[in-house]
């Protein structure tokens, strides 16, 4: 009798804890709603932080593209240039591309027209190369190469930013026949038409110097055409 | 149980069960972006964010989150704080964004942060899952700026771009190999050992005082 009074206290007290753990966290769907409801409120955030920057990411793609095309031309850009003197000389002197200037956009210094900016890209050793080179209205003097987007490796095809690298084209002629430009290894002699790579970079120098020249000897020969 | 201190929580998390020479975790990117300082600082920060963030909100939300799906609940709060930060990247300094490229990104998985939200922000309070989060991606962190320092010193001569006095003169033949995969593997390796030594040898004190 008294045991059986405890038995049944027992499962009394054992009901009352399947009870309380049969709560809303052990129903079967409510998983189901449980990571419905939490992906529904982080994505929200998600796409409400987005939309409020997608503009300030589009401009800087924009501004980092106009910055290339005047880095490439004979244009003097004050150190630390802001962006909104980027955009407003772009506005101001640069000219989209027509019939005669086969693809390039054209550089007006009031109503003279001074140089073509090519935008060129192709692949490059880890991610595709997106460039801009300046060529002079003489359609031979190349006056600066620019780059925009690359993701070489820092330190090594990366270099290909810096000034040190981009410099030396300022100046060099294109060659009439065969490929415009040249590449070289460090040690070797440089004429009008060729520049010095960069050490232990390779694959960068080689593939930026075939996707430049395919599509610089393209824009030559068609400007030979037109003119 | 006893309950763990912050202290005791920091000091696990910098140096006792430090992620990369103690767990062998997050090696990947340890290996990809160390050849910049400041790469990896901002890396860093990036990794010590998510985990800090993500270790406080899984732990905050650990009383409600049914068992069987808690692993995909954790890596959606990674990957929101991840994403989150890749966007703020993206907008507010793009230039940063695109020397890290896909490495931002991949912190989702890095296993560091996983690791820390199962083994201890589902087990303990939010306020001290943020300081284990945060101290775990310092202790991270550390390691690798100890490995950039030494790629980008011996590499290119300078530290966080600006030229180092002697590495960067005609007497000091720059290390290219640095620069390049193969560099972190030495560095890392290197740094790993030694850190390993002068634990051991702690460890074999206590254990001589003890007998």
């Amino acid at each position: 009798m008294h045991s059986e009074r405890i038995g049944k206290s027992l499962s009394k007290v054992i009901d009352e804890q399947l009870l309380s753990s049969m709560s809303l966290r052990d129903k079967t769907l409510f998983p189901i709603f449980y990571m419905f409801g939490i992906t529904v409120f982080l994505s929200a955030i998600i796409i409400l932080f987005g939309s409020i920057t997608r503009k300030r990411v589009e401009d800087n793609a924009r501004i980092a593209y106009e910055r290339a095309v005047l880095q490439a031309l004979p244009i003097e850009m004050p150190a630390g240039a802001s962006p909104v003197w980027i955009h407003e000389t772009y506005q101001e002197k640069i000219y989209a591309n027509n019939s005669s200037s086969a693809g390039a956009l054209r550089y007006f210094e009031g109503d003279s027209l001074r140089a073509y900016a090519l935008s060129v890209e192709g692949p490059g050793f880890w991610a595709p190369i997106k460039g801009v080179i300046g060529i002079d209205a003489d359609l031979r003097t190349i006056t600066g190469i620019a780059f925009y987007e690359q993701n070489e490796t820092p330190g090594l095809g990366g270099e290909i930013v810096t000034d040190a690298f981009r410099n030396q084209f300022r100046g060099k002629k294109i060659a009439m026949k065969g490929s415009p430009l040249h590449i070289l290894s460090p040690s070797t002699q440089l004429d009008s038409s060729s520049v010095h790579a960069i050490t232990g970079a390779t694959q960068t120098s080689t593939r930026l110097s075939r996707f430049m020249n395919e599509q610089l000897s393209a824009w030559r020969d068609q400007m030979e055409i037109t003119k | 149980m006893q309950q763990k201190t912050a202290k005791d929580v920091i000091l696990t998390a910098v140096w006792g069960d430090n992620p990369v020479f103690r767990q062998i975790l997050g090696i990947c990117s340890a290996l990809a972006v160390t050849n910049l300082v400041l790469n990896t600082v901002v890396m860093g920060a990036a990794v010590m964010f998510t985990t800090a963030l993500s270790g406080l909100t899984v732990s905050a939300l650990r009383k409600w989150t049914p068992r069987v799906i808690r692993m995909m609940v954790e890596v959606l709060i990674i990957a929101f704080y991840v994403i989150l930060f890749d966007q703020a990247l993206k907008a507010y300094w793009p230039d940063m964004s695109r020397n890290l490229g896909p490495y931002v990104g991949l912190i989702i998985t890095n296993c560091i942060i996983m690791g820390r939200t199962e083994a201890f922000a589902n087990a303990n309070p939010p306020m001290l899952s943020f300081v284990d989060g945060f101290f775990s991606g310092l202790g991270y962190s550390l390691v690798l700026i100890s490995v950039a320092f030494f790629r980008e010193l011996l590499g290119m001569g300078s530290l966080l771009g600006i030229p180092v006095p002697f590495f960067s003169s005609m007497l000091w033949d720059r290390w290219i190999i640095m620069v390049m995969p193969p560099g972190a593997f030495f560095t890392l390796a290197v740094i790993v050992w030694l850190a390993r030594t002068i634990q051991f040898r702690k460890e074999e004190k206590k254990e001589g005082a003890k007998r």
